[in-house]
Parts: structure tokens; sequence; C-alpha cells
């Protein structure tokens, strides 16, 4: 009973915060564009219809669930190595490694998207060494290159958050044991290292995509407007078009996909 | 060391006794000396060329495979076949008893199984070396002796060479061929249980294995040394000069008659033994007496101390 209590002002602030909005939300999904744009009070789901009838939804779900597994998928990879040598360092390294491994977490995205910019863009730091090199120019932002390469780096601290939390169990005297056995660092890596860091990736991977899937600022940035995901277009719909209906519903159906694929996770976990 | 022989490293936590297992293991690098293997020099060698067996204090069994892959692991990084693996994985595991809970993960195993099959794992590769690093620190103490004993008979058949690491130097003793005494990073005597209890080569040794009654006092003359008032006569004597002396308790004669007296200030029940605390004009002494000899404190001894039970250190 205490329990319920201290947790009341949390329940009050998701409640007034989150659960409300998106009650709101669900209700002027359900409304009515007429043929002039504006929004008719009414109760149809007509719009979730042509929405999912709609080849375009499809394409944009496609494209956003590849965009996010596949940012995902490299965040978690280029992770790994960074948690397995945090957890190698000597103790009184691994605080400030773990540290500057998660940094870019407090630095505004948005600033560090605009640093990529500067980075990737067409007289950017990349492109100058590739004309030094006599490379052809690359195209590497307003695209979907540069929105890959932003997600993932904009994914990996997560990931290496969730792997050093993960490979914490992970006892440094296996991999010993596994060299006095006669195993070289391969075969280690490959039957004792990945198998006891199994979890701790799909878990890293499961929360990166998550977050993928609903980023809205990488692709915006970096995609110069010429890259379309589910985020953008629900901006687009509300702000750009202002049909409102059709924005609540496209937020509801990823609402309600994130909330598929958690009940997936937990389920392949039990 | 020689070959089939039982190597304990004995000292208190920090003396470098796990270091220089984990040196010979090659899992800690040499800045100075080299490490032998039957005359091979190892010092350059990776773990994984050694062919070493090395049991951890933790076990670190790898929880994701069973018993039998745990064993099986050396075997197959080996490259050994399949058929040859599977004969002699159930070979390893009958050996240390565990024969039928081959499929067993780790975490569904006791303690004394999990160290069973660490040892199990470290045998099956038929190691030059067996190495154990407080093998059995991590038991109950009831388990503790079996395991022991179990571990020596193992060795003594496969006629294995080992080294483990301890700091109880009642297991040291009771379980190794050959005893190594270290302190702070050196090693302080390398011999046979009995040299190093009764010729112990330092003070630290005299002080550390075993119980020991410990004076300051001064060399006189060859075999003549003093302690306060008393002149002690000692088999063996360094120079003259200052010195410790050691005398182990089951070595001080108690009698109506004796050089120096003494009074029983503490008695000590250990079961056929009884250990009596003495006051005497040497400082406490320890004697160590059959029970049934009923001392009680207060009584009043004279003590004898046989020139040969003297250990004498200069100071």
């Amino acid at each position: 009973m205490r329990g319920w209590l201290l947790a009341a002002p949390a329940f009050l602030v998701i409640s007034l915060g989150f659960l409300l909005p998106v009650a709101l939300l669900f209700r002027i999904s359900l409304n009515r564009t007429d043929e002039g744009g504006a929004m008719q009070p009414d109760i149809t789901a007509a719009t979730y219809a042509r929405l999912l009838g709609d080849e375009f939804t499809a394409q944009l779900a496609l494209d956003t669930g590849l965009m996010a597994g596949g940012c995902a998928l490299a965040a978690t990879l280029f992770a790994l190595p960074v948690a397995l040598a945090v957890r190698a360092a000597p103790p009184a390294w691994r605080g400030p490694l773990a540290l500057a491994a998660i940094a870019p977490l407090m630095v505004s995205g948005t600033a560090r998207l605009i640093g990529w910019l500067s980075i990737l863009g067409d007289f950017g730091m990349v492109n100058a060494l590739l004309a030094l090199a006599g490379l052809p120019e690359q195209r590497l932002i307003n695209n979907w290159t540069g929105v890959r390469i932003g997600l993932t780096e904009s994914l990996m601290p997560y990931a290496v958050l969730v792997l050093l939390a993960g490979l914490g169990r992970l006892d440094p005297r296996l991999d010993e044991a596994a060299a006095t056995l006669g195993a070289g660092r391969v075969r280690t890596f490959l039957r004792v290292t990945l198998p006891l860091a199994m979890p701790a990736l799909v878990a890293a991977f499961a929360l990166t995509a998550v977050l993928g899937i609903s980023a809205f600022v990488t692709p915006r940035l970096m995609g110069g407007g010429r890259v379309f995901v589910v985020a953008t277009e629900i901006y687009d719909l509300a702000l750009e078009t202002v049909d409102w209906p059709a924005a609540a519903a496209m937020a509801m159906l990823l609402l309600a996909a994130l909330g598929v694929l958690m009940l997936l996770r937990s389920a392949v976990r039990r | 060391m020689p070959r089939g022989a039982l190597l304990a490293l004995l000292g208190p936590s920090g003396c470098g006794k796990t270091t220089t297992l984990r040196l010979i293991a090659g899992l800690e690098r040499a800045d100075a000396g080299r490490v032998l293997v039957a005359g091979r020099d190892v010092t350059d060698q990776p773990p994984e060329a050694r062919n070493m067996g090395v049991v951890f204090q933790s076990y670190a069994l790898f929880p994701h495979m069973s018993a039998a892959a745990n064993v099986g692991f050396g075997l197959e990084s080996r490259g050994m076949a399949r058929r040859d693996r599977v004969a002699r994985v159930a070979e390893a595991l009958a050996m240390v008893g565990l024969a039928d809970l081959a499929a067993r993960k780790p975490r569904q195993l006791s303690g004394g199984q999990q160290q069973r099959v660490a040892l199990a794992r470290a045998l099956a590769i038929r190691p030059d070396l067996l190495l154990l690093d407080e093998p059995l620190s991590a038991l109950d103490a009831q388990l503790r002796d079996g395991v022991r004993e179990e571990i020596r008979a193992l060795q003594r058949r496969l006629g294995t060479t080992a080294v483990f690491v301890t700091h109880d130097q009642a297991e040291a003793l009771a379980l190794a061929d050959l005893v190594a005494v270290m302190d702070q990073g050196r090693l302080e005597q390398i011999g046979p249980p009995e040299e190093l209890f009764e010729r112990p080569a330092t003070p630290f040794v005299a002080r550390f294995v075993g119980r020991s009654s410990a004076f300051a006092g001064t060399i006189e003359a060859p075999g003549r040394v003093r302690v306060g008032e008393t002149l002690l006569m000692a088999a063996e004597t360094p120079p003259p000069g200052p010195a410790q002396i050691f005398v182990r308790p089951h070595r001080v004669q108690l009698g109506p008659a004796g050089d120096i007296p003494a009074e029983v200030t503490l008695r000590t029940y250990e079961g056929a033994t009884a250990l009596l605390t003495l006051a005497t004009p040497l400082g406490t002494l320890l004697a160590e007496l059959p029970a049934a000899a009923g001392h009680r404190p207060g009584d009043r001894l004279m003590a004898t101390l046989p020139p040969d039970a003297l250990r004498v250190f200069a100071a």
C-alpha cells in the first residue's frame, strides 16, 4: 500500500504528461478531414483504413524499419568492442572510459548532427580528404547515407550503456581459463565471450531499434527533407499538410508497432 | 622441481604466490627472469601454447556450457576428433566421480561438484603441469579434507606434476611433497614439509609455519645464547651478536626439575594435546603436552629447552 502511495507522484506525471495526451491523440485520430482539409468531429476509422491501405505508408514503414534495424545492429556491433575494452581496462580506468563512451549523450543531439553536417557535407572534412587523395566526391548528407551515419552514431552511446551493464557479469577469469585450455583469441571470443554477451547484445539491439524507429531529428537534419520515415511524416502531416487526424492516426500506429515489438521481446526472453 | 611432485606455494595474502602461479601459466608477463618447464623456456609463450591445466580459485567454469562441454573445451581447442573427445571427457568426469552429472550446467552443481569439474577440465588436456589456485578456499570446512585427499590421490595416480597456492600452512604441510614459503614477493625457503617445520631457514618461516615462541637475545659464544638473565645452550648458532630465538611448543620439556622456572598462565585444550602458555624469565613460552598431563593455570613448573630445539637467527 505504501509502495503505491510513493509511486503516486510518478503516476500523476505519467497520467497527465503521457496517458492523457495519448488519449487525446487517439480521439483526434478518429475525427474526419473534409474535402477542404478542415477537421470535422466524428468517430470513424476511415483515416486508419486510408493509411493502412496506402502504398506510401507501407513504404514508409519498411524504410523506417530497415533504417532502425540496420542502424541498431551497426550501433550494437560497434559498441561491443568498446564495452569489451572498457571491461578489460584496469579498474581505475573503467569509470573514465565508460564516461567517455557515453559522453555524446551530454551534448545536444542537434549540435552533434550539425557537427556531422560539417564533417560529411559537400565541402566537409571527408570530401576535402577525398579530393586531396584524388578520389571522386561523395554525397554523404541529405540522403540515406547521412541518416544512417548520424543515427548509428547517436544510438551507440545507448548500446554501450546497455552492454556495459549486461557484460558486468562476464568474469574476466573465463577468458583466462579458455586461454589456459589452449583456445586462441578468436575461439575464446566465439565460444565464450559472444554466447555470454548474447543477452546483453539482444537488449542493446532492442533498445536502440526502438529509439531508431521513433527517431525524428536525425532523419530530418541529415536527410535534408529528402528522407521520409514515419516520424518525419507525422511532423509533415501535422504541421505542413495540417491533416491532424492523419498525423494522429500515424502516431497511434507507430505506438502500436512499438508496443508489439516490446511484447515480442519479452515473450522471446521468457 | 622433480617430475610428478606436488609443490605448495605458501605465504600470507599478498605475498605474490598467486602472481607466481599466473606467471607459470602465462597469464601474467615476467618483467625479469624466465619460466622453464622440463628445461624448455616458455617465458615468451602465450598461455594457450603452454599446455598447463589451471584450476582457478573461483573455478571459472563456462556458465553456458554443460559439465561435459566444459571438460571437452580444452580438447576441442586442440582439434581432437569428436569421438576421441567424448571418450576422454567421460574418462575425466568418471575420474572425479561426476560421470552421471555430465549434462548439468555449472549453476546446477554444488560447490564441491563445480570444483571437481574444474579439476577434470584441467586434467583432461593431460597438462605438463597442473596449477591450482587456493583450490579448497571456496569449500566448506567439512568438504575440504575429503577434496584435499582426492586431489592428492588423483595427482599421485596420474603422476601429474602440480603446483598449488595456499595461505593455509596445515594444508601445505599435509598435501605437498615440497613447500615453497613466500613473503613480499621473495622466496624464503623451499623444501620438504619436515625440513620447513624442523629447520626453518629464516625467522619469517619459523614464525609462519607452525607455532613457535620467539625471544630476542644475544649470541655470546658459539652455542651460547643469552635471553635476559638466562643463558641457553643451542646446537647451532650464527656468529656472536644480537639474535632471534624460536622454539616449537612440542619440543619444550616440563617437569619438577629443569633450567627455567615457569608458571602456567593459560591452558588451551586441543583434544589429544593441551597448549600451555607459560610465564618465564625469557618471556612468554608456549608448550604442547599430552592433555592427560592435567596442568592448570597457576601451576609452577620447571622447563627445559633441549639445545637442538632452539632455532637461532642473527637479528
